[in-house]
């Protein structure tokens, strides 16, 4: 289905299309230089993640509650008071804030939050592992989307099964909401003057080949079940799934023709003629024979000996030449759409079309997706490392009272809720709010 | 973390991200090129004749060279190459079979083309009415031609309208050892 692009691009766009082509613009996410890149993307992550995680983790492993005091007068957050009577309270209202303390002679270490630390490394694991995912969805087995059409009545095999399956198409089917239904969506559905569908259906058989030995040989069909796929509703089998994605009644089915003389009176019934596999002769009446002579599915011209040329194979514009025999004559004449034309001379009758029919044909849709599981999973780890990147808070708050009572803070991000965390500890055991450098 | 153990981490991660990386650019490069081609193993099939009957690939290349033709009603070159490969075939098939795999058309359209030919065609025809052979071999445009030899080993293949050299030619590579 479809136009090939090789050529479309080409043809259409010169030596631009085709550099187009070439870099692969027209299925960009695997063309070979975006997977190039996107490996290149989960090398640095893997390396930034080593590069960085390690030291992280060695430095927020042994950490010291013992810092020089002009550590403490750099710390955006700090405090200095004469008396370090009240310490004690100091500490215990740290803890009771949910601050783990590290002691060291009178050294305090208050910390809480850490894990916000990880969060972007645990989101480059998400990541890797979502392109992992993404990487087997290239590998063979791994990955199927392909569309399946079936004209109403035909049976096909199921493809990416080796011919193990096969589908039969019984019936499409497409419902409207119906206008006069009583309910209070009667008065939108005739203001907005258009059909809309409320069900697109295939009711379908499902067999299984016993023979598959053979390319091409008849399948020995065993069926499996009857079942019908909507919307959103898809068939199951093995690790595949069969959707219901679209239709198609472009394709003419059959032609009806009314055999009629000279004076436009009717001889006989209508025939129709069906035009996947026309039969040669239709007895309209008692010794009235209509014999096809020669059928062009698609058109085209005739050729110099007098046969029929197509175009296509696929019936888009058909014509016949019709034979018109009784018990005295026989006549020729060919027969277009909107167009007749008499090969004999001084014919007793004409065929007048009558009327068309389409083929209702089912576009179905197979799939397969065995990354799905990994990428989902890598895609929740991803998000659960933005969380906790984003929005929980590394404070460290650090005390001691080698000279007095000196405090001071800091924080990987929101400093106003840290001071929330102390000022009302410090109030508490009567010193002053800490200072903020930056306020 | 030591030196070494640094530069073996690093060597290792740097060498399976650029396999990894590899094995998907071929899987990708190769995943819509499954083409029949020269060199390749012909696929057996079996299909119902014109006639009546089955006809099946290994049965016929047993003993003799196969040239696959496939090719529909409506396609010029296809009609126009007929009467040549005919001419040849009646030269003399002791060695080789041609087997014309007509592409899902209908025997309406199939015996309305014969009758259109001056002479009868002789060599079989075989019908793929669901296109199975034709997706197995991955046949593109029409007529595309199949040298087979008589090992089973694709010799020879052609995508356009053959000149009565390159049905000799065919002739000569499908009979050769």
């Amino acid at each position: 289905m479809g136009a090939n692009p090789q050529q479309y691009y080409t043809e259409n766009y010169g030596t631009l299309g085709k550099i187009y082509i070439e870099l692969g613009f027209h299925n960009l996410y695997s063309s070979w230089w975006f997977i190039i890149l996107i490996g290149l993307l989960a090398l640095s992550l893997i390396a930034a993640s080593i590069d960085r995680g390690i030291p992280l983790f060695k430095s927020l492993k042994n950490q010291r509650a013992k810092k020089h005091p002009s550590f403490y007068k750099r710390q955006r957050l700090n405090l200095h008071q004469g008396s370090s009577r009240n310490t004690a309270d100091v500490v215990e209202g740290l803890k009771k804030k949910g601050y783990k303390v590290k002691e060291d002679d009178n050294h305090y270490l208050f910390e809480k939050g850490k894990l916000s630390r990880w969060g972007p490394y645990i989101n480059y694991f998400g990541l890797i592992l979502l392109l992992f995912g993404s990487m087997l969805r290239f590998f063979p087995g791994m990955y199927v989307d392909e569309l399946i059409y079936i004209t109403e009545g035909e049976t096909v095999q199921v493809p990416e099964t080796n011919g193990k399956y096969y589908v039969k198409n019984n019936k499409f089917t497409i419902d409207i909401y119906d206008e006069e239904s009583g309910t209070v969506y009667d008065n939108t559905l005739e203001n907005i003057n258009e059909t809309v569908v409320s069900n697109y259906q295939t009711d379908f058989s499902f067999y299984e080949n016993e023979n598959m030995d053979v390319v091409g040989s008849a399948p020995d069909l065993q069926k499996v079940e009857d079942y019908s796929v909507q919307v959103n509703h898809p068939y199951r089998f093995d690790l595949f799934e069969i959707y219901q994605a679209s239709y198609d009644n472009s394709q003419m089915k059959s032609m009806t023709f009314q055999l009629e003389d000279n004076d436009d009176k009717p001889v006989g019934e209508p025939f129709t003629i069906e035009l996947d596999n026309p039969h040669q002769n239709y007895e309209v009446v008692d010794g009235v024979n209509v014999n096809i002579r020669a059928y062009a599915p698609d058109f085209l011209e005739i050729d110099e000996n007098g046969a029929l040329i197509s175009e296509t194979p696929v019936a888009t514009n058909p014509a016949f030449v019709f034979e018109i025999f009784d018990s005295e004559s026989s006549e020729l004449s060919l027969i277009q759409i909107m167009n007749s034309t008499d090969i004999t001379e001084n014919n007793k009758y004409n065929v007048k079309f009558v009327e068309n029919k389409n083929h209702w044909a089912t576009v179905l849709t197979l799939k397969k997706d065995l990354t799905m599981p990994l990428i989902a999973t890598g895609f929740v780890i991803f998000l659960v490392g933005l969380f906790i990147g984003s929005y929980i808070n590394h404070r460290r708050i650090w005390v001691n009272t080698d000279d007095g009572f000196s405090i001071s803070a800091h924080t990987n991000k929101n400093y106003f809720g840290l001071k929330k965390d102390i000022n009302p500890v410090l109030r508490e055991s009567g010193y002053d709010e800490i200072l903020d450098r930056d306020s | 973390m030591k030196k070494t153990t640094r530069s073996i981490l690093r060597v290792s991660i740097i060498l399976s991200i650029i396999i990894l990386l590899g094995v998907t650019l071929w899987f990708n490069l190769t995943s819509d090129k499954k083409t029949v081609q020269v060199g390749d193993e012909a696929i057996d099939f079996q299909l119902e004749t014109l006639k009546g009957g089955p006809i099946q690939l290994s049965d016929v290349n047993l003993e003799k060279g196969v040239i696959l033709n496939f090719w529909g009603t409506w396609c010029k070159p296809c009609r126009e190459e007929m009467p040549d490969m005919n001419r040849i075939y009646n030269e003399g098939h002791d060695d080789y079979e041609i087997i014309a795999i007509n592409v899902s058309e209908d025997e309406q359209q199939i015996n309305q083309f014969l009758s259109s030919l001056d002479e009868k065609l002789d060599f079989p025809i075989a019908l793929d009415r669901n296109r199975d052979v034709t997706k197995a071999y991955q046949v593109g445009p029409l007529p595309t031609t199949i040298a087979i030899n008589k090992n089973g080993i694709v010799v020879d293949k052609k995508e356009y309208q053959l000149t009565v050299d390159d049905i000799y030619s065919f002739v000569e590579q499908s009979t050769s050892e």
